[in-house]
């Protein structure tokens, strides 16, 4: 048998791919990154802001260990790590192979620019004669044919449309550094993989199809993307709410939703659209309070984690909804407002007029998923989506590849970045034993002692072409800084990024003995590696040099004074010489991680976190306070597919009893755990009520819910009350007998004010015992009393399903719950239905209440850990899109019902996320910290403990007499909230130090 | 709900019942050691004396109207390192007892085995003032016969004339005087381990006796007036001092002797940060700047150093004006630290020596803060 290969191949680097991609690389797994667009980030960089705060936030998918070795920039500004390579512009052609051994043909499509050429000036763009629809922007402006995919795109270099292009050659002559080449050839790779990650996302629903709404013939008819572009700052309309048809501010908003999805064509729920349309509609009614925004749906499907209260919020906020889907826009041909005909629930006309309209359009196959399905030899399913058999949602027709995101049906972030974790521990599980440890990359150290030498500063000035010396007086500038104390050389060139230049530099460097550099060019996130590695060469490292950015900070923006904008330049090399005469040592702190893993409770979550970690080769501590493992999912008989839950859970208890990595621990609960990310200690008190110590260097909290107790609808007073788990064991065991009328009544103890959060089960178990009954005894008769109908994504099917063979779903209002009297004959339910008049009375034989789950005994784990939970007491995450395993605190991860409730599927998923972000944990040998860290001026401190309150890593304490604070650098993340917080400058930021801080202000000033 | 004793003063002779139930505290073995104002035998001065011998209690004057230390700087030094190991009276005003909790949360006062005994305030004289009040034979009777004089008396100081709490948030045990007959004061116990001090003293306890009501009720009426009283205070200060310009001329006294920095109870630093290497600059520096601007007040960021200082404990300005006391050029430092205190403190709802449970604003993390500075509530 061949070697396995270490290397995985990821297929789309939105962000599905970029988290798969990044806990590969943080488990120690070289990465090809490829996207088939000339830049990364897919439909993520078209979106500003999201869930839950409105903010951007996207840098917390970060590494948060060993730092300085990826980027540590805006994440729209660069993605780097040394264990990925991108590749943009590229498609995969040819693929052949088994798990562990796949060949990967990746045509590279040539830009026809030269990428370590391009510097992105837009000469190119500016002379281009051609001018075409920008898609990034969904043709709400127009690009050239040669552009780059967005501002600030990574890579950040232009590229040439070649379907748009005329060769006029324009671009050629006008570009300073030869970088367009007209016709360059394209590039193959053939590449080595274990395993894949096919992440390519979906693509919006093709409104124009729908005639009805007037999308594309209609000026003030809006895609929902086309709106996030206009709400975007950088966007075509700097971020201000534009009609089309005449530039005005809208007042009325309409935004319609399931266009191209819920219907006869696309039987499947969008998934996603609830949850942005209450964003968008939110962002409406912040940024113009005066708006009227109006959505139109027929479930509102607040379904995940706060979803609920987000939907709260928005009508908190005065965003009006009305339960009707919209029959046809009509628009007024002289002024372009648009009217809606609709009718609400009741049937009556809500028909109205409005001046935009927003289409929440439904995540549809990407346009090239077909091609790519056929070429990895991917099975898709009925819409063109790929086809995930059996429960584990990452799993395709073909072993070895994985999928993450919309590629596999619709997904929104939260549920793509849990999808793109567990892929990637799929696909590190295909490759362990290859590479179980982080490969070590050694981080530029100082390599002339900056202590011991007096400071000798070498400076380089990038004209930029002409970008930067047309603002700048070159000469000027050189003279001021020339004379700057410590200077020893200064030096200008053309382009400091070319290669050439570069040379010259480190010549320039190693001759004159300069031991610190300045580099005045452009944004770090441009060519920071390159200079980095540059100047490595020529001895100096990472605290030795300074860049300073003269073309975004200074060129862009200062163009209207040479004379200021070259006393800026003159003092902004100054405030960088201050910094380096006064730069001390920066060096990395290690600490030895414990490389196994414990995990609490051994529901199916705490089962699959479990093998997941084993199959990578950990010891895994698998604590379960029962006496036997499987949790609820031991209740679940029927989900919403064609499999059963017991074969996959029996199954799951079976290989967890027989894996030597795991030692099962039951009757058995966490008493202790102190310590940190790498080294836990925990004490189990066992069985026999005796402790046993545990060392670890991750915990996984998978410690389960409660069900719901419920007091409504007299459940304990009536035996023909029961719960849909309750049904479902009936079910199951062929208990049911042929009852004439079951009703079900929805959201008992949820959405409610004392929990306040959507259950996200219910429905689906309500449909499915519905179905079951049907199955059955088809002549029952079954009544679902529902609020909103949460089948979202492909559960929507059985919804239909459902309803075609008979089952009938009735609304009720919140406020107007059913009423529930029991007699010997019958148990009557009574409730008015919006739909119609009056109100509604059923006699049934069996009233059946969906209960789903609550947080149960989360305190005392979240106690012991300094943990936070929400409101409805489960662990609250970092952050619940981006981070949405990961605990507040490193090291910690939380799945499973102790998370929020999720479908039994879901939860295996959620666990192999979990295991995979512990994995990058537990794959080093050791945690290596920052180069910037925090630390103490121990004479100073007083040990008032502010810092170590303030200090969100916990990554300070007071040491044992409580004297003075404690840095832990490994946790460090140099954020700087205890300098803050400090009133004495007893805790200090290397290399922010205030001594350097306020040399630096007084050079400026 | 109160818990009190009736502690009667006989013939006006305040000072004496008050020293008489202090020894009880020795006798009955409450406590084997007291902080506590003693009378200088200059009698010039009454200082603070951590004493353990109870033949010491005579020379106690808990309401003679001078406070030449915030006592908590005294327990700071006292207990930051290690915490008192028998049981003591900490006899203090109620500014010192909300400085002293503030630096419990600090981490530099630890509160074990001190007993805080506090009183209704009637205010203090400045330490140089006193001697005069002593030479017209006045003593801490005749002054507490007087009443609670804190708007008409222009002699007390300045922080106790706008006093918002002359009573104590959360002493042990208070010996109440406010809206009560001459004659009588009130121990009260706002705290169990108060209650049990008393009780083992000997004194029976009722519950919301109709004295303690009396007291309650008086309390309830100086509320409103006091915050009308400070409310036309910060607008005359406002007039007075506000604006940079106004700023700096207050400041041009300022010989930068950091003596208010010293006296202040909150500023707690054990090296502060402008006597330390970061404020040791070259002389190159200061001759840059000179060169600059052409000329530089010096001692050099003298108003920086105001600056940093209120910056940094704004938030727990207990209003005892230490700092005016301890300024030898009468710069009105209570006015300022009070006004922007005041303010600053009602941004965060924090009342600094309310509650020892109530976190620093720096320590306590909301999801929902401002979002920006400057953005209204």
């Amino acid at each position: 048998m061949q070697e396995k290969q270490k290397a995985v191949l990821v297929i789309g680097a939105g962000v599905g791919g970029i988290r798969a991609s990044l806990d590969l690389a943080e488990s120690g797994h070289k990465v090809y990154l490829t996207d088939r667009s000339p830049g990364i980030g897919g439909a993520l960089y078209q979106l500003d802001k999201w869930f839950p705060d409105n903010q951007c936030e996207l840098c917390k998918l970060l590494p948060v260990f060993s730092r300085d070795e990826c980027s540590q920039f805006c994440l729209r500004r660069d993605l780097m790590h040394p264990n990925i390579e991108l590749m943009p512009y590229a498609t995969v052609t040819r693929f052949s192979g088994e798990p562990g051994n796949f060949e990967a043909t990746v045509n590279i499509k040539s830009r026809w620019v030269v990428e370590d050429k391009c510097t992105a000036c837009d000469l190119c763009a500016q002379v281009c004669p051609i001018e075409v629809a920008d898609e990034f922007e969904r043709g709400q402006q127009k690009r050239k044919a040669i552009y780059v995919r967005n501002p600030q795109a990574i890579p950040n270099v232009y590229t040439i449309d070649r379907e748009d292009c005329n060769q006029c050659g324009k671009c050629v002559e006008i570009c300073p550094t030869k970088a367009v080449v007209l016709n360059m050839p394209d590039e193959t790779r053939e590449l080595s993989v274990g395993a894949v990650v096919v992440s390519v996302g979906s693509t919006e629903f093709d409104g124009k199809s729908m005639q009805q709404y007037g999308f594309g013939r209609y000026a003030n008819v809006l895609s929902n993307i086309q709106l996030e572009r206009q709400l975007a700052s950088a966007g075509p309309t700097g971020g201000e709410l534009k009609r089309p048809s005449d530039g005005k501010t809208p007042k009325k908003i309409a935004i319609l939703q399931c266009v191209g999805s819920r219907d006869w064509e696309r039987n499947y729920c969008s998934e996603v659209c609830c949850m942005y349309a209450l964003k968008e509609a939110m962002m409406l009614r912040d940024r113009y309070p005066d708006a009227d925004v109006t959505i139109f749906y027929m479930d509102i499907r607040a379904f995940g984690k706060d979803y609920y209260r987000f939907h709260l919020q928005a009508k908190e906020m005065g965003v009006k909804f009305a339960r009707s889907r919209v029959s046809r826009i009509r628009e007024n041909p002289k002024t372009k407002d648009l009217y809606l005909l609709a009718r609400d629930e009741s049937g009556k006309s809500i028909g109205d007029t409005y001046d935009m309209v927003v289409l929440s359009l439904a995540q549809c196959p990407s346009p090239y998923l077909n091609e790519l399905s056929k070429t990895l030899g991917l099975a898709t399913n009925e819409w063109g989506f790929i086809e995930t058999p059996g429960f584990h949602l990452t799993h395709t027709s073909r072993p070895g590849v994985y999928v993450s995101g919309s590629a596999s049906g619709p997904s929104d972030i939260c549920e793509t970045v849990i999808k793109a974790s567990a892929a990637a521990g799929e696909a590190a599980g295909i490759l362990a034993g290859t590479q179980s440890k982080a490969e070590e990359i050694k981080p530029a150290h100082d390599h002339k002692t900056i202590t011991d030498e007096e400071a000798k500063i070498a400076i380089f000035i990038c004209q930029c072409g002409n970008e930067i010396s047309s603002v700048v007086d070159i000469d000027k500038t050189r003279d001021y800084v020339k004379k700057l104390k410590n200077v020893v050389l200064v030096d200008d060139m053309g382009f400091l990024c070319q290669t050439n230049e570069l040379d010259r530099v480190k010549e320039t460097v190693q001759k004159s003995g300069a031991n610190r550099v300045i580099m005045a060019a452009c944004a770090p996130y441009h060519y920071h590696r390159l200079f980095s590695k540059t100047l490595a060469e020529a001895g100096i490292g990472a605290a030795q040099w300074q860049l300073v950015n003269f073309r975004e900070q200074l060129a862009w923006v200062h163009k209207e004074s040479k004379i200021l904008a070259t006393r800026k330049a003159q003092k902004m090399v100054e405030m960088a010489v201050e910094r380096l005469r006064t730069q001390e040592p920066l060096k990395t702190t290690s600490v030895k991680v414990t490389q196994s893993g414990l995990v609490i409770g051994g529901g199916i979550s705490g089962m699959t976190s479990a093998l997941e970690l084993a199959s990578r080769g950990y010891d895994v501590t698998l604590v379960e306070k029962t006496g036997e493992l499987g949790g609820h999912s031991r209740n679940l008989f029927y989900d919403l597919s064609p499999l059963d839950p017991q074969t996959l859970v029996e199954d799951t208890i079976r290989k967890v009893q027989n894996n030597p990595h795991i030692k099962v621990m039951l009757n058995s609960e966490l008493a202790s755990i102190t310590g940190h990310a790498g080294n836990f200690r925990s004490e189990i008190q066992t069985a026999d009520s005796k402790t046993e110590l545990v060392k670890h260097g991750a915990v996984i909290i998978a410690s389960g819910a409660a069900e719901y107790q419920p007091t409504e609808h007299m459940f304990g007073r009536d035996q023909r009350v029961i719960t849909q788990h309750e049904l479902q064991k009936r079910l199951a065991e062929g208990k049911l007998g042929k009852p004439e009328t079951v009703v079900m009544i929805q959201c008992v103890g949820s959405r409610n004010a004392a929990h306040s959060y959507c259950n996200r089960t219910c429905c689906s178990e309500a449909v499915a015992n519905a179905l079951k009954i049907k199955e059955l005894s088809p002549e029952t008769h079954v009544f679902v009393l529902n609020r909103d109908i949460m089948t979202y994504g492909f559960r929507e099917r059985y919804f239909t399903k459902a309803r075609e063979a008979g089952v009938l779903f009735h609304r009720f209002e919140q406020e107007k719950e059913p009423e529930v009297k029991t007699s010997e004959k019958a148990i009557t339910i009574t409730w008015p239905d919006p739909a119609l008049p009056g109100s509604l009375e059923i006699d049934a034989d069996l009233l059946v209440l969906s209960t789903g789950y609550v947080a149960e005994g989360n305190e005392k784990i979240a106690g012991m850990l300094s943990l936070p939970l929400t409101e409805d007491g489960f662990f609250k995450e970092v952050d619940v899109k981006f981070r949405p395993v990961d605990a507040v605190l490193d090291g910690i991860f939380i799945t499973g019902l102790a998370s929020a409730p999720r479908n039994l599927n879901e939860r295996v998923l959620q666990a192999q996320a979990a295991a995979q972000r512990a994995a990058n944990v537990l794959s080093r040998e050791t945690l290596t910290s920052g180069m910037v860290v925090s630390e103490v001026d121990k004479r100073r401190c007083s040990a008032c403990g502010l810092c170590v309150e303030a200090c969100p890593f916990d990554a300070r304490y007071l040491d044992a007499d409580e004297h003075y604070a404690v840095v832990r650098e490994e946790l460090c993340q140099g954020c700087g909230a205890c300098v803050a917080v400090c009133p004495n400058d007893a805790a200090k930021l290397r290399s922010q130090k205030d001594k350097q801080v306020f040399s630096m202000i007084e050079a400026v000033i | 709900m109160t818990k009190s004793a009736i502690l009667e003063v006989k013939e006006g002779k305040t000072r004496q019942a008050v020293n008489s139930f202090l020894k009880d505290l020795f006798a009955k073995n409450v406590v084997e050691a007291m902080l506590v104002p003693l009378a200088h035998p200059s009698g010039t001065n009454v200082v603070q004396a951590l004493i353990s011998d109870p033949s010491h209690v005579d020379q106690a004057d808990v309401f003679a109207p001078v406070m030449p230390v915030n006592s908590a700087k005294i327990l700071q030094a006292m207990t930051r390192l290690t915490p008192v190991d028998r049981k003591t009276a900490i006899v203090i005003r109620p500014c010192e007892m909300r400085a002293v909790v503030e630096l419990i949360k600090l981490k530099q006062i630890q509160p074990a085995n001190l007993l805080f005994i506090s009183i209704d305030c009637p205010g203090a004289y400045s330490t140089k003032d006193y001697p005069k009040f002593a030479a017209e034979k006045k003593t801490s009777d005749d002054f507490v016969k007087a009443g609670f004089r804190w708007a008409e008396d222009a002699q007390l100081r300045a922080g106790c004339q706008i006093c918002e709490y002359p009573y104590p948030l959360t002493a042990d045990i208070t010996i109440g005087m406010l809206g009560l007959e001459p004659g009588q004061l009130l121990l009260i116990a706002d705290t169990p381990r108060g209650e049990e001090a008393l009780k083992t003293a000997g004194f029976t306890l009722e519950t919301d006796s109709a004295t303690a009501q009396k007291r309650q009720a008086a309390l309830a009426r100086f509320v409103p007036e006091v915050k009308e009283r400070r409310k036309k205070f910060f607008e005359k200060t406002k007039e007075e001092i506000g604006g940079i310009e106004k700023l700096t001329q207050v400041f041009a006294t300022c010989i930068k002797c950091q003596n208010c920095r010293a006296a202040c109870p909150v500023c707690y630093c054990r090296e502060c940060v402008f006597v330390s290497p970061t404020f040791e600059l070259e002389s190159e520096k200061y001759m840059r700047q000179a060169v600059k601007k052409g000329g530089i007040r010096m001692p050099a960021d003298t108003l920086l150093f105001h600056l940093t200082r209120m910056n940094h404990m704004a938030n727990s300005c207990v209003g005892c004006s230490a700092c005016e006391e301890a300024c030898p050029n009468d710069i009105p430092l209570l006015k300022i630290f009070q006004l922007t205190g005041a303010e600053v403190q009602e941004l965060f709802d924090y009342v600094p020596g309310r509650n020892v449970e109530e976190p620093l604003p720096a320590a306590a993390f909301l999801e929902k803060e401002f979002q920006e500075m400057g953005e209204k509530k």
